[in-house]
């Protein structure tokens, strides 16, 4: 039975049994874990708050190599992200990324570069910044450390360049990106957006965390998330629930920027 | 499954989709409940028929009750101007339990939760604003729990209440009642400090 030990971020977790919880962690050592955490829903538990929702901490673990499930041990809080959870916009858009690692990535798949950027984000929505912007910033790279960047500088379905037509693309993302008109005619489906559009995708890829925050992005942050979103329910195969989540909040409420 | 007996296999299975059963628990339940007397094994099956025959929700308060109203909603010796929400039934029974509150309840049916994509239409929101609207609440207590979903909901329902002019408070987080406060995370202890109050 070896004991492990490593970064990890809470990305979810359910009730077993009694008192038990299976949590589901991104580790920085072996990408996603799933774990029981024994008695952890007892008043006097001694994970006591450690194992809510986004928090990052150090975990160690029992791994019998039997299960796929393995014993958490102790999970020691490093940071809480309290602030992720003081507001429903951030809330909904922190698990919109939660949601997404959890559903998109296999378990014991080491990818240090996505916990970096998963962490990165959710220490940029607990510190106050946009939370739609870190979730499209996050969803564009997310996507693209996953191997699914969508392609951008040609038509993906016959090849040819030109996909820009009056100031308008069509991405399609069952095909993996833009589609010329004539295209888009054809197998219809696609998302049309702005020209601007598909600049700011590039942008948000490569710019410098900082700057990618002070972008002025104006309706393309809005068609972004949708691309981003659609992309994503087409790799999970199914909707975010994050995404009605936010979607349901905002009709009663003002929240920040649902997709 | 197959070498199981019918009847057996159709227990296992049912037992199987309670709420933290699986299949070796069903399996023990099931060859327990075989070896029981038939008498007692009749009770059993009896009580799970009329708990569903019998029980109801409240249509005002949406506890689980075997009258409609229920007995704290009819009861004329209790506040109607206080009014505590919960997310379940068994947690208006753990604040029953304490004896200390006399006013009336709201069962929501559940929490927030952005990770199950249960938003507030899949909670008793509209019902809870319905009876705001009577006017005759002074004052909403937050009672949901202490976790993300508990607190997302708390969050949603301060906001969406503020506009109706009704004083609205929210249960202490803090501190285990017995617990050593060298052992407290920091979130519990950073909730403590801030739901602190003056003593004296
Ligand atoms: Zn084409
Ligand atoms: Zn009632």
């Amino acid at each position: 039975m070896a004991v492990e030990r490593t970064a990890a971020v809470v990305i979810g977790g359910f009730p077993l049994g009694e008192s038990d919880r299976v949590v589901t962690f991104f580790t920085r050592r072996f990408g996603k874990v799933r774990g029981v955490a024994k008695a952890a829903r007892r008043m006097r538990s001694k994970f006591s708050g450690a194992l809510e929702l986004f928090t990052l901490g150090e975990l160690v673990f029992f791994d019998g190599g039997r299960s796929e499930l393995v014993q958490v041990d102790h999970f020691d809080i490093e940071r809480p992200f309290g602030g992720i959870r003081a507001d429903l916009g951030r809330l909904g858009h922190a698990a919109w990324m939660a949601e997404s690692v959890a559903r998109l990535t296999a378990e014991r798949d080491p990818h240090p570069a996505m916990f970096a950027l998963l962490s990165l984000a959710l220490a940029a929505v607990d510190g106050g910044a946009s939370p739609s912007r870190v979730a499209v910033v996050f969803g564009a790279r997310f996507v693209d450390a996953l191997g699914h960047r969508l392609r951008t500088d040609a038509c993906v379905l016959c090849g040819r360049g030109g996909v820009i037509a009056g100031g308008r693309a069509a991405v399609d993302v069952d095909a993996g990106g833009t589609v010329c008109p004539s295209c888009a005619g054809a197998v219809g489906g696609t998302l049309s957006v702005a020209a601007a559009t598909i600049d700011a995708l590039r942008r948000v890829r490569t710019a410098r965390w900082g700057d990618v925050m002070a972008l002025p992005l104006g309706t393309a942050e809005r068609e972004l998330r949708a691309i981003l979103e659609a992309h994503v329910t087409r790799l999970a195969g199914q909707g975010s629930r994050a995404a009605r989540f936010l979607r349901e909040v905002s009709r009663s409420l003002p929240v920040s920027e649902a997709p | 499954m197959a070498y199981y007996p019918e009847p057996v296999a159709r227990l296992i299975d049912a037992l199987q989709r309670l709420p933290g059963i699986g299949p070796k628990t069903a399996q023990r339940l099931t060859f327990f409940l075989l070896k029981r007397p038939f008498d007692e094994v009749r009770e059993l099956s009896e009580a799970l028929v009329a708990v569903k025959e019998r029980i109801v929700q409240c249509r005002t308060c949406f506890n689980v009750t075997d009258e409609d109203p229920c007995r704290i909603c009819a009861d004329p010796v209790r506040d109607t101007g206080l009014l505590c929400i919960v997310e379940e039934p068994n947690d208006m029974l753990a604040m029953e339990r304490t004896g200390e509150f006399r006013g009336r309840y709201h069962v929501l049916g559940g929490a927030l939760s952005p990770l199950d994509g249960i938003g507030p239409d899949d909670l008793k929101v509209r019902e809870l604003l319905a009876r705001l609207d009577a006017g005759r609440t002074r004052e909403v207590i937050l009672a949901t729990n202490p976790n993300v979903e508990g607190e997302a909901t708390a969050l949603y329902l301060a906001k969406l209440l503020r506009p109706l002019g009704v004083r609205i408070t929210r249960i202490a987080r803090g501190l285990p009642v017995g617990g050593d406060l060298e052992y407290a995370d920091q979130v519990t202890l950073s909730k403590a400090l801030e739901g602190r109050r003056e003593i004296g």
